[in-house]
């Protein structure tokens, strides 16, 4: 089995993989954290602690999927708030963690009302022997107004109470970021003035997933009714991705250490947060599905993937993509790529024929006797939607040519497939 | 014309290998796992291309079996794995062969080099036979840093998985790609040797640390009342001549009986029928309810047109025409056809290996002999006699013989 050096170095501390359990039901207790550190994970994010005033008080059932066909968890909906056990408890597991697991790392999320709330927590943490902290400034399912996502929103707020946190400890700190907002950079650079070293980010996006259409209630149904909640899982990972890009190419930003969350399950999801800037990687909702194990084929994939590129150290690979993400208006507009249909691949169901029609410029043409689609070029953009929707991959990109008057050679254009092909 | 029979069955693409581990319900304490014979994890390897990493999923697969792609395709999954599934109580079990042939095609079209040579421990092995466990004991061997001498009686290595199991079930590509690895990983094969004929046993002991005999039954059985007959021929014949001529054969009739219940058999009959021989009459000493060969071969002998008459013995044969006897009812049937194949098993050819064979097996459990030197695997070592036994057998006898001779070398 493949060897490789999955380290990396975050806020000055050294993780011996990348991966971690995010804040959440997944690490509420020693038990849980074990269990994860036996199975391969690098470090947890301890769920998150709280004031002692603030009872947690939990309803039932409380969470919800969103499926599409037959898949499940496309998307992951949950109304569970920060841990539910004492102070002392939580501050119990996070010591013995730390000392029965020395080499795996230990960061305290937390949650205060108010400045003392934060900076009494972050001195509490401290002695219990985290290696880090992570201010939870983003859960979007508090019962109270002055926890989470509307705190996370406001960059006064988050400026005061990092700085809070610094006066009780003098851990490293990052700042969890809430989606649920516009522009992420004001936010992230209040943090980082209040004294954060790093960012953390997404945390879960507000959302209903499901009405049941007979009681007119949002799911999950709590006693006839229904709250928004956070929204997780593969289906946020595009948001998570942009936000991240966002802030690692923001004027100041691009060597901001990043936390990277939001529906990472494989391998290949971890490749792109770290692509994208993110040194370390956080995941529930995956876990939630498939448990703890989905971290050996992570780690795994990871390091063939660090082979095939020839890098020995992931440090080598962070943010190294976000050169080639650029503004819309700098892209090259000057060609456009046909598709090429293979016919001895294709199987005559005409999807790519209803999608161009219905969906693009109603440029495939279809023979009903053999059942084969053929391209008008002088109808198609070079969209490829039929590329996407075709079942058995038997539209690829073909001929590339200049649009008029532009100028260039069209043969020079970098035209990749238009689906992941990475194995 | 021989199309039919050198083509196998399309495996499955990126897309519908990727649908049918969605069916997989990634159990925990996984049941398909516990129940290989080799101690395949395919709870572990399905997981693994579930979650996009196939590299992952070829390691497990290969690192626990030199001969992974050829489990693959011609393994029983029915009454192993696929027989524990617990995607059984919803539809049907996931098809984990079909899975872990993607996935070891995936590693030979990668050209992943999964298995690592260990680092030489200066004693040395010599195997007799190359079937499937002579090449799984070399592997395991070579992985523990023993230099391993296969000596084959053919000109080629792999035994009945190149002389036996048609090209349409298991393409020579496939075989000769698993051999390669084990020849790259640093065995030495020597072909046409039979030992105790051309090279004794005697040369083999003093020149190694170990002798493992893995001879297989790689002769036919053949009944009285057929030897002679010039309309006879054995399975263990007519399937080498196929596969060696790739299925370009002169001599085929128009209507051929096949005699035998088992995957032989099966493999027989279909190979016939895919050669495009009219009439294949398969009759089987098992009544349906009690068959030997395998569901999934039972299935394709079925598909390609071949008749199978389920519970007659043979009585007698005049020129050929051979008349059965019902085991069951007061029954005789005769039936004429150009050709008579034989496939009512196999026996063991052990001349001068010192060996004593009983019934196509050692008379003892387990891999020693009487000779401290000498052990035995494969078919005819007691237990069951499949290809992903003779994995097993062969990992086996590897592990016993490491620790017998490296406890020797902790003692000095």
């Amino acid at each position: 089995m493949i060897k490789k050096d999955l380290s990396v170095d975050f806020l000055g501390v050294h993780f011996e993989n990348p991966f971690l359990l995010s804040s959440s039901p997944v690490d509420n207790c020693y038990e849980m954290c074990a269990k994860a550190f036996d199975e391969g994970w690098g470090g947890v994010v301890f769920k998150t602690i709280g004031p002692k005033h603030f009872v947690v008080d939990e309803v039932s059932p409380r969470f919800d999927e969103l499926t599409k066909e037959g898949t499940p968890f496309v998307g992951f909906k949950n109304m569970e708030q920060i841990a539910e056990h004492s102070l002392e408890e939580n501050l119990h597991d996070l010591k013995q963690l730390k000392e029965n697991y020395p080499n795996k790392i230990v960061i305290a999320s937390i949650m205060g009302t108010n400045e003392q709330d934060w900076e009494e927590l972050a001195q509490l943490v401290t002695e219990a022997k985290a290696d880090m902290i992570e201010m939870n400034l983003s859960c979007p399912q508090m019962t109270s107004h002055e926890m989470g996502s509307d705190v996370g929103t406001n960059p006064e707020l988050v400026k005061k109470y990092c700085a809070a946190v610094k006066r009780g400890s003098d851990l490293p700190m990052m700042a969890k970021m809430t989606p649920n907002i516009t522009d992420m950079i004001p936010a992230a650079k209040a943090s980082l003035a209040g004294g954060a070293e790093g960012i953390a980010t997404i945390n879960t996006v507000k959302s209903i997933s499901n009405i049941d259409l007979d009681k007119r209630v949002a799911l999950p149904i709590v006693n006839g009714k229904s709250s928004i909640s956070g929204f997780s899982g593969k289906a946020v990972k595009p948001i998570a991705l942009r936000f991240i890009q966002q802030l690692r190419v923001a004027a100041g930003l691009e060597q901001l250490p990043i936390s990277g969350i939001g529906g990472i399950e494989t391998w290949q999801d971890a490749a792109e947060f770290i692509l994208l800037g993110a040194t370390t990687l956080q995941v529930t909702t995956s876990v939630m599905q498939y448990g703890y194990r989905i971290v050996e084929d992570m780690k795994n994939g990871l390091m063939h993937y660090m082979e095939d590129q020839g890098v020995d150290h992931l440090s080598e690979l962070i943010g190294s993509a976000n050169k080639n993400i650029v503004p819309a208006e700098d892209l090259d507009r000057d060609y456009k790529v046909y598709p090429k249909i293979d016919w001895d691949k294709c199987i005559g169901c005409g999807r790519c024929y209803v999608s161009c029609f219905d969906g693009a410029h109603q440029a495939i043409t279809w023979d009903p006797k053999t059942r084969r689609p053929s391209v008008d070029t002088s109808k198609c953009v070079g969209c490829h939607l039929c590329n996407l929707v075709c079942p058995v991959g038997a539209i690829t990109t073909g001929e590339k040519v200049m649009k008029p008057g532009r100028k260039g050679n069209a043969e020079d254009k970098q035209v990749e497939s238009v689906r992941l092909t990475h194995f | 014309m021989t199309k039919n029979y050198e083509t196998e069955a399309p495996g499955y693409t990126m897309t519908t290998v990727m649908e049918e581990a969605a069916r997989c319900l990634l159990c925990h304490d996984a049941p398909c796992s516990q129940m290989c014979p080799a101690h395949t994890d395919p709870g572990k390897f399905i997981r693994s291309v579930r979650f996009r990493n196939l590299k992952g999923a070829a390691e497990t697969v290969r690192e626990n079996n030199a001969m992974g792609a050829i489990c693959a395709r011609v393994c029983p999954t029915e009454k192993y794995c696929e027989l524990a599934c617990s995607r059984t109580g919803i539809d049907k079990p996931i098809d984990i062969g079909g899975i872990q042939r993607f996935v070891t095609d995936f590693e030979q079209q990668s050209e992943m080099d999964i298995l690592k040579k260990g680092e030489a421990n200066g004693k040395s092995i010599a195997i007799v036979g190359s079937g499937p466990a002579g090449l799984q004991t070399a592997t395991t061997m070579l992985e523990r840093g023993y230099a391993v001498d296969i000596y084959e009686k053919s000109e080629k290595a792999g035994g009945y998985l190149t002389y036996g199991i048609p090209e349409y079930r298991l393409p020579a590509d496939i075989v000769d790609y698993e051999i390669k690895r084990i020849i790259n990983l640093g065995a030495k094969i020597h072909y046409n040797v039979t030992i105790g004929k051309d090279m004794m046993m005697d040369e083999l002991k003093a020149n190694n640390d170990a002798v493992i005999v893995a001879v297989g039954a790689s002769e036919a059985k053949v009944l009285p009342m057929f030897e002679g007959n010039q309309y006879v021929e054995s399975a263990v014949d007519f399937l080498a001549r196929v596969k060696e001529a790739n299925g370009n054969i002169k001599d085929l009739p128009t209507s051929a009986i096949v005699i035998g219940g088992g995957d032989v058999a099966m493999d027989v009959a279909t190979t016939l029928k895919r050669l495009n021989v009219e009439h294949v009459t398969d009759v089987t000493y098992e009544q349906f309810d009690e068959f030997r060969a395998s569901k999934k071969e039972l299935e394709g002998t079925q598909r390609v047109g071949v008749t199978i008459v389920d519970g007659y013995v043979p009585d007698s044969i005049e020129g050929n025409a051979v008349t059965f006897k019902a085991r069951n009812m007061d029954s005789k049937l005769t039936i004429k056809a150009e050709k008579v194949i034989l496939a009512i098993g196999q026996q063991v050819n052990a001349d001068n290996l010192g060996i004593n064979i009983e019934h196509g097996v050692v008379p003892y459990a387990g891999y020693k002999t009487d000779d401290p030197k000498v052990f035995v695997t494969g078919d005819i070592a007691q237990g069951d006699q499949t290809v992903v036994w003779a994995v097993r057998k062969g990992k086996e006898v590897a592990d016993l013989i490491d620790s017998e001779l490296m406890g020797v070398q902790n003692n000095d």
